[in-house]
């Protein structure tokens, strides 16, 4: 098998490519083995899946309705326990300790794996609240550090100079697109490594959906981000890395600027161009 | 594509024949939905309003005031001799006068004028130039009267009323009877022998008493038993120095005798034993002259007033060296001038004042109030009587004219203050707030404090709340929130068929199975109180020692099998320590150690039982609303709160919790509504005392049980009647603001938490 290396120009990143199907990095923040979902004995919703998310860089997941790639996203922070019947089988890894074993925490995963959903969803509370919500229950009580991380997480998530003078009135009162900044703001306060988010701007208007594109790419300086779109210009302006998912497969994982303009999957190929989908 | 659509939809429409008769009955029936619905919103809305309306209706006549209007007026003869006696029967058909020459005449009362019966009219067979100088009657309810002359004598008779039927009307025809008499005084220095002042008694021995006061300001008495044998007879009273007697005043039972002086003073003779009659206590009742006094019905009270027109109640107290003295206990509206004659209803507590210039003023001796003021035509009266029914009340004045009052007063013993406030009822220590609507007999104080069954009501609802609302609320967590799917879907039915057990079940056994056991198993009850904390926190304090990776294997939900076995050792923990924790720590019995030691008096039927017995009646509501207002808190918040590595725990009750709260204190308020108005558990289960007591060891009256017990037994229209009513309007009106808090309450807290 021969050993393809590449440096990534921008972040100095190793990407070390294994099968020529799939890069394979260095630095890696989540791995799967053999990953396969089932919502019950009779519907698996992954098939087999084995992917290595690189650290620091921005990784989108794209396919068709019900591919499977929410429940991709889903499996890296335990969030699919909720739901009744569904199991698993292979491994997951965040910075290379597997999530599912006994005795792991969720809080604690939870905590280094944050999560943006895809309709907006602020607890009923003030913004500030909400912002300080995860710092508190993980433990945080000194009110000058609650404080420094609120604005920080609202400065990061380019929310502070339009709330600075309403930190205590109703998160509910913020327009949609604020809202779902807050609650990017609330995953960030939480200072996780990875940030997970689920079509996070699939309910905004465009300008909405520009300025949280324009959040994630100043967050990736930070954090590694997985994102679920199923806007490919969206996934082509704003990740390095895109995986193709079909019918729970992961049918093609590579460079987002190479799976866009030369992708090696006639599948790959027929989605972007848009014969389906 | 499109256009072939339209074409098509539009021919469909024009060829089908139906399609407009089609829409026009689609909107019929939405018409027709629409005001179905809409009277049933407004049916409903109009039912209650007719069931306020209607309590309304029947309690309002409790604050009409008391009304008196003149009714008649008649010249019963000349000025000459003057009334000293009025008198009816009981329906005010016939009316009698006794004058100073021992004539009694008879007047036909009709609806629009009097006439004078001539034929039966009767004359006590006086001497020449004797006058009656006094008279007295043996009893508010009868005209057995006696009268002093101004020879010494002292005639007995009695004007009865005998009523016939004919042809469906009632014929009275008047009487007087068993005429007879005795010499009283006979001899005199200055050969003056009148009986100046009389009271006339019938005992229940069936002794007679005349009591009288001689020309020389004696007291004398004279006791005869029921054949007319003289038994005792003497001077047993006479005053010094300047004292003369002005008033006397004797109670019904003829034991207790209370003589008013000129300078104020009040003696009090005790006449239960005739062979000693002695007297008990003399005080001062003011610095003016007693000039009237009479006893109210009932033996206790005692009206007196004096020369400056004032008029007070006094009975007797208990003092604190534990002997009974006559206490002042209130006052009523003075008169302008001298009081001169008592008059007192054979019925209730009314009475009436007459004072040396004509005023009359209707008082209620239990409320305090003076009801009316009223003038008869002329100036000094002679003589004042209430009709047997207390419905009318008859003057003579002194031109001899006779005036019948009609009385309108059907409510005389209700006001806002004996309602609400502590009243001084007769023969008690001091004000207190009483209910004891009914007594033994006829002359009976009716008491009426509604505080102790608001406070009843409110005692029984506090127990329950105390029982039910931490365990329906945490029970409604644990099944939304914590619960393995399978034991909620056990659960919650099982919480609902709680809902639609009768609560007369609930009731019977409470009062009849279970109080009986919790008495028995008192020690270990109270002992599961503190146990069944202890024992779970044990538990889990024990789970704890459990490595943490074991813990979490065990599925969520499903930890609660665990602390069964602490409960289950609770139990039985408590149940083998009972025995000697009572022989060693309460001296061997619990019952007795908490009257002994903490004034707790213990009755079977309690409020702690009730509290179990209507907490369970009221878990299911709290418990279904507040399980339906968590469950409805959108995944999404939870799913936020959980994947900012929240835990399940912090996520309840940071978001949960607060986001139900709404739903939550809505269930409460529902369960507090429904444990206020519970009729048949606190009924059954409380012993139905109504006491002001906090204590969880005895029992309780509740409004709602109250009249449940009450209104089969109340004259419609009477008193306890209306006042029953008020005590439903009075629960309607706390489950109205308690349902209206509920909703505006819950309304702000979903405002509030519950935006999603």
């Amino acid at each position: 098998m021969a050993q393809r290396q590449d440096m990534d120009i921008q972040t100095g990143l190793r990407e070390v490519s294994g099968t020529g199907k799939k890069p394979v990095f260095s630095d890696v923040a989540i791995e799967t083995i053999d990953l396969n979902f089932f919502y019950g004995p009779e519907n698996r919703a992954l098939k087999n899946i084995s992917i290595q998310i690189p650290r620091r860089q921005v990784t989108a997941f794209i396919g068709p309705s019900g591919c499977g790639k929410s429940t991709l996203l889903r499996c890296f922070n335990r969030m699919n326990d909720l739901i009744p019947g569904a199991y698993l089988t292979g491994k997951v890894l965040v910075d290379g300790e597997d999530i599912y074993r006994e005795g792991i925490r969720l809080e604690t995963l939870r905590r280094r794996v944050g999560m943006v959903f895809q309709k907006s969803n602020p607890f009923p509370m003030s913004i500030w609240e909400n912002v300080a919500f995860g710092p508190k229950v993980n433990g945080e009580r000194d009110p000058a550090v609650l404080e420094e991380i609120v604005e920080r997480a609202l400065r990061q998530a380019d929310l502070w100079d339009e709330v600075k003078d309403r930190l205590h009135q109703s998160a509910l009162d913020l327009s949609g697109g604020q809202q779902q900044r807050l609650c990017i703001a609330r995953a960030l306060a939480n200072r996780p490594e990875i940030i997970l988010m689920d079509e996070p701007a699939s309910a905004l208007d465009p300008i909405s959906t520009g300025k949280i594109e324009e959040t994630i790419t100043e967050l990736k300086k930070e954090f590694t981000i997985v994102i679920v779109t199923h806007n490919m210009q969206q996934a082509a302006r704003i990740s390095d890395y895109t995986a193709f998912l079909m019918m729970g497969e992961l049918v093609e994982f590579d460079r987002t600027d190479a799976l866009f303009t030369n992708p090696r999957e006639k599948l790959t190929e027929q989605y972007i161009t848009g014969r389906f989908g | 594509m499109r256009r072939r659509a339209q074409k098509s939809g539009a021919s469909a429409a024009k060829s089908y024949w139906g399609f407009d008769e089609y829409l026009k009955r689609a909107e019929r029936r939405d018409r027709l939905a629409r005001y179905v619905i809409a009277s049933g919103g407004y049916g409903i809305i109009f039912i209650i309003l007719l069931i306020l309306f209607f309590l309304i209706y029947q309690s309002f006549p409790l604050a009409l005031p008391a009304s008196v209007r003149q009714f008649l007026s008649f010249t019963v003869d000349g000025p000459v001799s003057p009334v000293l006696m009025v008198g009816s029967d009981e329906y005010l058909q016939v009316a009698f006068t006794l004058n100073d020459r021992g004539e009694i005449r008879f007047f036909a009362v009709h609806e629009d004028s009097i006439q004078r019966i001539i034929a039966p009219a009767a004359r006590l067979p006086l001497n020449g130039n004797e006058k009656i100088l006094s008279v007295s009657r043996a009893s508010p309810r009868m005209f057995r009267l006696a009268a002093g002359t101004s020879q010494g004598r002292i005639f007995s008779l009695e004007v009865g009323f005998e009523v016939t039927y004919q042809n469906g009307q009632r014929i009275v025809r008047p009487r007087v009877e068993s005429v007879r008499f005795f010499q009283a005084e006979s001899s005199s220095a200055e050969g003056v022998l009148h009986i100046e002042q009389l009271i006339y008694r019938q005992t229940e021995e069936e002794y007679e008493l005349w009591v009288w006061r001689n020309h020389a300001g004696e007291l004398h008495y004279r006791i005869e038993d029921e054949f007319g044998n003289l038994l005792y007879s003497g001077l047993f009273f006479r005053p010094e120095g300047e004292d003369r007697i002005t008033a006397m005043a004797m109670n019904e039972a003829g034991d207790v005798l209370i003589a008013g002086t000129n300078s104020g003073y009040l003696h009090w003779f005790d006449f239960s034993d005739p062979a000693g009659v002695y007297r008990v206590d003399r005080w001062h009742a003011g610095y003016e002259p007693v000039t009237a006094t009479d006893f109210l019905i009932g033996n206790e009270a005692l009206i007196v007033g004096d020369a400056a027109g004032q008029v007070s109640e006094w009975f007797r107290v208990r003092t604190p060296d534990n002997v009974f003295r006559f206490q002042k206990i209130r006052s009523f509206h003075p008169h302008p001038a001298a009081v001169t004659r008592i008059a007192v209803s054979p019925r209730n507590r009314n009475f009436v004042t007459v004072d040396r210039r004509g005023n009359v003023q209707l008082h209620y001796a239990t409320t305090g109030r003076t009801q009316a003021k009223f003038r008869s035509a002329g100036e000094q009266l002679l003589a004042v009587q209430f009709a047997p029914k207390s419905d009318a009340i008859l003057l003579v004045d002194g031109r001899n004219r006779l005036a019948i009052f009609r009385l309108n007063n059907p409510h005389p013993e209700v006001t806002l203050k004996t309602l609400f406030g502590r009243v001084w009822y007769e023969s008690y220590p001091g004000p207190e707030f009483v209910w004891q609507s009914t007594g033994g007999t006829d002359d009976f104080e009716p008491k009426l404090s509604l505080v102790p069954l608001i406070f009843g009501t409110f005692k029984g609802t506090l127990y329950a709340m105390l029982f039910s609302v931490p365990l329906a609320v945490l029970a409604a967590i644990y099944v939304s929130q914590f619960a393995p799917r399978r034991l909620a879907q056990v659960v919650k039915p099982t919480v609902e068929i709680m809902a639609a057990l009768p609560s007369v079940v609930i009731g019977f056994l409470a009062g009849l199975y279970f109080s009986p056991l919790f008495e028995r198993h008192l020690m270990a009850i109270l002992l599961l109180f503190f146990l069944f904390p202890f024992m779970l926190f044990a538990a889990v304090l024990i789970w704890r020692l459990v490595p943490e990776r074991r813990r979490l294997t065990v599925p969520q939900g499903w930890e609660l099998l665990y602390a069964l076995p602490f409960v289950a050792a609770a139990f039985l923990l408590a149940f083998a320590m009972a025995r000697p924790v009572e022989a060693s720590l309460f001296a061997g019995d619990i019952r007795q150690w908490l009257g002994d030691v903490l004034g707790l008096e213990y009755d079977t039927r309690n409020s702690l039982v009730v509290g179990f017995a209507l907490g369970f009646a009221v878990i299911p509501i709290i418990f279904t609303m507040a399980e339906d207002a968590l469950s409805n808190v959108p995944a999404s918040l939870t799913s936020a709160a959980l994947a900012l590595g929240a835990s399940r725990w912090q996520t309840v009750r940071h978001i949960v919790v607060p986001a139900a709260s709404g739903g939550i204190f809505a269930g409460i308020m529902l369960g507090f509504g429904r444990a206020v108005g519970e009729t048949m558990i606190v009924l059954m289960a409380t012993g139905n005392t109504p006491i002001l007591d906090l204590n969880p060891f005895n029992g309780f009256r509740a409004m709602s049980a109250c009249i449940a017990v009450e209104i089969p037994e109340a004259p419609v229209g009477g008193t306890l009647y209306r006042v029953l009513f008020l005590t439903a309007l009075l629960l309607f009106l706390f489950t109205f603001v308690i349902n209206t808090v509920a909703a505006v309450v819950g309304d702000q807290l979903r405002k509030k938490y519950a935006r999603f």
